[in-house]
């Protein structure tokens, strides 16, 4: 039998090397009839939740959010640890993020979508007092999840289990 | 004959001391823990990487409804999905409040206590602490001197193991310490900058129960130094910090003299009226709810200061028609706390070519209290120090600007620094500040409910009032931008988790509970040696004192069995 993480895998069609070549114009594909595996996001939920997961943590020379799967932490996080009201918020927070991106965000080319993000991106982080939490958020739990996971946690960020000493001043 | 020649109530802070000084001078010790048994090989989660945590380590919201409603609210940057058996359910132990009024009761039932949770800060009450309830005309006087606890103080820091430095300063006492952890370039620009600007203020580094230089006695328990590893909330493998289980209770089981029981609540203390001496001491079985009775020659009550205090009002009998030891009628009174909820963040500028390496356990820097002590005409009286640190914002859970290859790359890079600093303040001892026991709701095992009745004075919303305008002006002096300082919210009582004050010392039997060897003054083989009996809060986190004082009891106790006098 396969485990919630394989059958997400299974689903999410590898876009290995998108972002390094970010004029190679590749598209999240999301079979609906597998959606099985599910038990959070709906399909349609899920690609968004993708496409936004590749932009903001693409494979670089690292892994990206999506060779780790982030989609399907976050759907089994959401599912195990949120209450009903969290969840609500949830779903109506991609709803607004879906209008905000637009219908077509998740199967639009790769630099259509970049430009539309980072649009947003930038309107969320440049306004005091804060706003666009719907996207915060799902940054905020893609960006946890990321660098939660082994690939994350000791490749990217280099994350030392037992640094054995305290070094208040390193020069960078 | 008795089962036992002394009997510790609670694994913890102080009840591991009790446990390892009784031991130690060779006395056959029971030592009863309410909560299960933690196994450090089988019960830690330290070693746990972040990928194998579930849920990014969170407990799930139903449940935190459902089990961890007080505690999780409480302490929530430390109750855990991994770490949650160091904590209470709430729903298993619940306690009541007298309506208007709030109570933080946060606690863990199991081997070693709350010595597993505990933020390790480490610092001495200094003279002025033990002079202020005289020269103020509050509460009543301490019966004890700095100089006559200094050595005590020496004593357990030793054994403990405390990193911090030699600051110098005459009210915060320096200590026997280890190699402390050196303050960030960022602390050091903060500390000269402030230092500058107001003469009477000093930075120093945070003083915390880590080894860094473990002595030989140390690595004789299986103890080693701190690997900077900040793990400290889920047990240290290492047992580079100072817990019951790291270090007091080992030392305690390899004399020989130690039997420990766990599931085994205190329900009340038998009291013989033809000796004046408790019989002994009845428990309930929590898990079989079989009651048995332990007899010993000495009762040490370790059990925290609220549960000690209701064991004590759970022991009536007709001498002691108020609970036993209660002739004073100040059991369960003069319930204190420390008192947060003021400060300032800000960002610190010049440092973004910085980082550090290594993550450094508990605080950074320490504002020892400065208020009416260097600075004088104060709308309050007392003082506070403050807890803070300064570090690289870093990753920051994402909420940083920018998508793709550079917002990754971001993370590898420190970014801007932050310097944060919060007030710890000393709450006055007020005798309607108290808990007593719920008139008629128990808890599943049948023993009485908690009932807090405690408010804040005046005193403290003035103190912290000044405390966060002053963390402003600090911010300022050290040219931080975006500064943060939000209106004082003044802690719940309770949750700086340092009750104490509910069984005070004093001189005088009709107005206090115990005397200066925490011994009750109604009846001799009685001892209280856990945060009951502070006759006043200081604004030191307590833990270091309460192991000063517990070992000095326990060798009073001990000496006074010796000569039969007891």
């Amino acid at each position: 039998m396969k485990t919630r993480r394989e059958v997400l895998q299974g689903m999410i069609v590898s876009i290995g090397g998108a972002s390094l070549l970010a004029a190679c114009k590749v598209v999240v594909r999301v079979n609906p009839s597998s959606a099985d595996g599910l038990e959070f996001y709906n399909s349609d939920e899920l690609a968004l939740v993708s496409r936004v997961s590749d932009l903001v943590i693409p494979r670089t020379e690292t892994p990206g959010a999506l060779d780790v799967n982030v989609p399907g932490f976050l759907d089994a996080l959401l599912a195990e640890w949120a209450d009903t009201d969290t969840k609500r918020e949830q779903h109506n927070n991609l709803r607004q993020l879906n209008s905000e991106l637009g219908q077509d965000f998740a199967s639009v080319d790769y630099i259509t979508a970049e430009g539309r993000l980072s649009e947003l991106d930038t309107r969320a982080f440049e306004n005091q007092p804060r706003q666009h939490n719907e996207y915060r958020a799902l940054k905020g739990l893609i960006t946890q999840a990321y660098f939660a996971s082994e690939e994350g946690a000791l490749q990217e960020q280099k994350w030392v289990a037992i640094p054995g000493r305290w070094d208040p001043s390193v020069e960078i | 004959m008795t089962d036992f020649d002394a009997i510790v109530v609670g694994s913890g802070m102080s009840g591991g001391w009790s446990a390892k000084e009784l031991c130690e001078r060779g006395l056959k010790v029971l030592v009863l823990e309410r909560g299960p048994e933690i196994k450090p090989e089988r019960d830690y989660v330290d070693q746990l990487p972040p990928w194998q945590e579930k849920n990014l380590d969170r407990i799930s919201q139903e449940e935190i409804k459902e089990r961890y409603f007080k505690q999780y609210p409480g302490v929530s940057y430390a109750v855990k999905e991994s770490n949650k058996h160091f904590w209470v359910r709430d729903d298993e132990h619940p306690y009541e409040t007298v309506e208007g009024t709030k109570y933080d009761w946060l606690r863990g039932y199991h081997t070693g206590g709350r010595s597993i949770t505990w933020s390790r800060q480490s610092y001495r009450m200094g003279p002025q602490d033990f002079t202020a309830n005289k020269n103020e005309g509050v509460a009543i006087d301490w019966p004890v001197r700095y100089d006559e606890i200094k050595p005590w103080y020496d004593y357990v820091e030793e054994f403990a193991g405390i990193a911090g430095n030699r600051d110098g300063l005459e009210q915060l006492p320096d200590g026997v310490y280890q190699p402390g952890f050196e303050l960030t370039d960022a602390e050091n620009f903060f500390k000269s900058k402030v230092e500058s600007k107001f003469p009477g203020r000093n930075i120093i580094q945070a003083r915390i129960a880590h080894l860094t230089s473990a002595t030989d006695e140390q690595r004789s328990l299986g103890r080693s130094n701190c690997q900077s590893r900040n793990r400290c909330h889920f047990g240290c493998s290492f047992k580079a910090y100072f817990s019951s289980l790291n270090a007091t209770l080992p030392a305690a089981e390899r004399t020989g003299n130690m039997t420990i029981v766990h599931n085994a609540a205190v329900q009340s203390l038998e009291y013989d009226a033809a000796t004046n001496r408790i019989s002994g001491v009845r428990i309930i079985d929590i898990e079989t709810n079989e009651n048995r009775t332990y007899t010993s020659a000495v009762v040490f009550l370790n059990a925290s200061a609220i549960a000690s205090a209701m064991i004590l009002m759970q022991s009536k009998s007709a001498t002691f028609p108020n609970g036993l030891a209660n002739s004073s009628d100040q059991v369960g009174r003069n319930l204190m706390d420390h008192i947060s909820g003021a400060g300032a963040n800000g960002i610190i500028n010049g440092f973004e070519n910085k980082k550090v390496f290594g993550r450094r356990p508990s605080g950074g820097i320490y504002i020892p209290r400065y208020a009416n002590i260097t600075e004088q005409n104060k709308p309050f009286t007392r003082g506070f120090g403050y807890q803070g640190g300064a570090s690289p914002i870093g990753n920051a859970g994402g909420q940083i600007a920018g998508i793709g290859r550079d917002f990754k790359e971001s993370h590898k890079s420190p970014g801007p620094w932050r310097i944060s600093i919060g007030a710890f303040g000393e709450q006055l001892p007020n005798p309607n500040n108290r808990v007593t026991l719920h008139p008629n709701k128990t808890d599943k095992w049948g023993n009485p409910q908690a009932l807090f009745d405690v408010s804040y004075g005046e005193n403290e919303h003035t103190m912290l009032e000044e405390a966060r305008k002053d963390a402003v002006a600090m911010l300022e002096a050290a040219g931080c931008s975006d500064i943060n300082s939000n209106p004082v919210n003044l802690t719940v009582p309770g949750n700086r988790i340092h009750e104490m004050g509910s069984a005070r010392m004093g001189d005088d039997p009709s107005n206090s509970v115990l005397n200066r060897w925490c011994q009750a003054h109604d009846v001799p083989n009685l001892f209280v040696t856990d945060g009951s009996f502070m006759t006043s809060a200081a604004c030191q986190n307590p833990s270091i004192s309460y192991m000063a004082f517990t070992a000095r009891a326990c060798d009073y106790a001990v000496n006074l069995m010796e000569e039969n006098s007891l």
